[in-house]
């Protein structure tokens, strides 16, 4: 019995949801664009939606199931839900906030416990303050305290970091991951930022247009997306378009760009397209190597699916280089004006002197260039 | 001089703007927070006190609590009058002024992020304790706003208070209908007291207002 058994269809004006995923993970990341239904989904595990159809089980606790007439209310649910933008009580103290949920308990133990969890998530010391008087981590905490407060089956989080800017967003991250480690707690997590949803996450769930377009632990989805699309909305780069010239259960042929590639298959996929079909494959910027020209020639035997090009426009992204390359195959380029997307070092863009040479050999190892299927 | 006039506004205009709370709040709730048939309809007929001449909100008032009128017959047979007593006055003024409380309240619990009553939930907490820990708290200075409007305006009532409780002295003659009489008898030294009345009874009541819309929440 999986920890998590979702399975929802809610027909909302002008999106419709129809989403099923498990999860046995602690932490679950529901990620993909925005409008994708993700909200929409931990709204009706909490119950704050209702479904039109499905079943939401959590540890075996069945919430709702449309089909046998169950809906617990959300009050009943026992679930901590951190609301994007938090929503902490602006009309109540830090203290109050988090003892919110405890209402159940005499005063004095309520206030004693809301001091214990503020303690725990280093807000010791703010108990008087108000909302609008802390800093947007200290109410992430908060709202992190007052969800944890109740001990929840399930703690559900919406866009936790996007009330924060970016260097902020970085420690905080590190900071939910040591809490919901600390707690122990299992979390649903809503983000559309993949090193969020990857760094947090050990299963990830892909949204995208109200369905699961894949559903993965963390590594497999990184290195084997479902599809070209799942690939997009991770934001890869160098997603590019070939013919099959030969596919075998562990080596696969790939003509693009008048090069004859070859590629790892995966034999646990084992997909085989027939010869001359269409392939999408990608391969990271920082996967692409390029061959000095200090130590002899390049050699075809050593060196894996060897091309020759120039550099047709560069960014500078301060420790690295985003180089943009056109090879010598006549022919439309593959990406606008270029063919790949090759990241360097800084310091290697430095010691080769790419800003003045702009003629390199490449050659790409068979296990970086990923399959797409189809 | 004669001071029956003011106690008798002072009572009025209290005990209707109690009736006015008492009704006027969960109805701006309703309007604000539920979705039910007639809605739209209820929302539009809750302003009609105020667009409508004040002597045929009085008229239609009188043939409903009229002895003749059905909730006139009813009480009858209770044994209690309404029409040309002061709790007809009551009734004037609290037709009067129910549209000011709740527009202002309807805006103030529009005002409160439905997500702050969905964390309250998801804490466990029911429709009636999230009404009074979280919606009406953070609604409170919208809706004190339409109180002291609510108030001012059952204090100010004169139209309908004329056509249904009438302006006998001593009885159902309130502050703005003795002004009026007063004026018409060409007394104007008391009608210039009575209207002093008013004016530092509204002033104070701001004041007082105003000082509690400063405190947070």
């Amino acid at each position: 019995m999986a920890l998590l058994d979702i399975r929802l269809r809610k027909r909302l004006p002008g999106f419709e949801l129809d989403v099923a995923w498990t999860s046995e993970a602690s932490v679950t990341t529901l990620f993909g664009p925005s409008g994708a239904g993700k909200t929409v989904t931990l709204d009706c595990i909490a119950g704050l939606l209702t479904a039109d159809a499905g079943r939401v089980a959590v540890g075996g606790r069945v919430l709702f199931d449309a089909a046998a007439g169950i809906d617990v209310r959300p009050r009943s649910r026992q679930l901590g839900y951190v609301f994007q933008g938090y929503a902490l009580f602006p009309h109540l103290s830090v203290l109050d906030n988090v003892a919110f949920g405890l209402r159940a308990l005499p005063r004095r133990e309520r206030h004693a416990r809301a001091r214990t969890v503020l303690e725990r998530i280093g807000l010791a010391g703010f108990e008087r303050r108000h909302p609008g008087d802390l800093s947007g981590g200290q109410r992430q905490r908060v709202a992190l305290g007052r969800a944890l407060a109740t001990e929840p089956a399930l703690l559900l989080l919406d866009e936790p970091f996007s009330a924060l800017d970016a260097p902020l967003r970085h420690a905080l991250r590190e900071d939910l991951a040591r809490v919901l480690a600390d707690w122990g707690t299992a979390a649903v997590l809503v983000t559309h930022d993949f090193t969020e949803a990857y760094r947090l996450g050990d299963r990830i769930v892909v949204y995208d247009a109200g369905r699961v377009v894949q559903s993965a632990p963390r590594s497999e989805l990184l290195w084997q997306p479902a599809s070209e699309s799942v690939a997009r909305i991770m934001g890869i780069r160098n997603v590019l378009h070939g013919t099959v010239v030969k596919a075998t259960p562990d080596r696969i042929q790939i003509r693009w760009r008048g090069q004859l590639l070859e590629a790892v298959n995966s034999p646990s996929r084992s997909y085989l397209p027939p010869a001359d079909s269409a392939i999408a494959f990608f391969i990271r910027p920082e996967y692409v190597r390029l061959i000095r020209k200090d130590r002899g020639a390049a050699d075809p035997s050593h060196h894996m699916n060897l091309m020759e090009g120039v550099v047709v426009g560069e960014e500078d992204f301060g420790t690295t280089w985003s180089l943009r390359i056109r090879l010598d195959a006549r022919g439309v380029p593959a990406q606008g004006d270029h063919d790949l997307e090759v990241e360097v070092p800084h310091l290697v863009y430095e010691i080769l002197e790419i800003d003045r040479d702009r003629r390199w050999q490449f050659s790409i190892h068979r296990g970086s260039i990923h399959v797409l299927p189809a | 001089m004669d001071f029956f006039p003011i106690a008798l506004s002072a009572r009025v205009s209290v005990t209707a703007t109690a009736l006015t709370m008492l009704t006027g709040i969960p109805l701006a709730w309703a309007l604000a927070r539920r979705q039910f048939p007639g809605r739209r309809l209820l929302d539009a007929l809750v302003v009609s006190p105020l667009v409508l001449p004040p002597t045929v909100l009085g008229y239609y008032l009188l043939v409903v609590i009229g002895s003749r009128g059905p909730v006139g017959r009813l009480l009858d047979g209770l044994g209690v009058s309404l029409a040309f007593t002061w709790r007809a006055a009551v009734i004037a003024a609290w037709l009067g002024s129910i549209p000011l409380l709740i527009k202002a309240a309807q805006a103030g619990f529009d005002g409160v992020d439905v997500r702050l009553e969905q964390a309250a939930r998801t804490l466990g907490r029911t429709e009636w304790s999230v009404f009074w820990s979280v919606t009406l708290p953070l609604a409170w200075r919208s809706i004190t706003a339409g109180i002291v409007l609510a108030f001012c305006r059952a204090f100010g009532d004169f139209g309908i208070t004329l056509m249904v409780a009438g302006s006998i002295p001593g009885r159902t003659q309130t502050l703005p209908l003795a002004i009026y009489d007063h004026v018409q008898a060409n007394e104007m030294a008391q009608a210039n007291v009575l209207s002093l009345v008013a004016v530092v009874m509204v002033v104070l009541l701001l004041i007082g207002v105003g000082r509690l819309a400063r405190l947070r929440y």
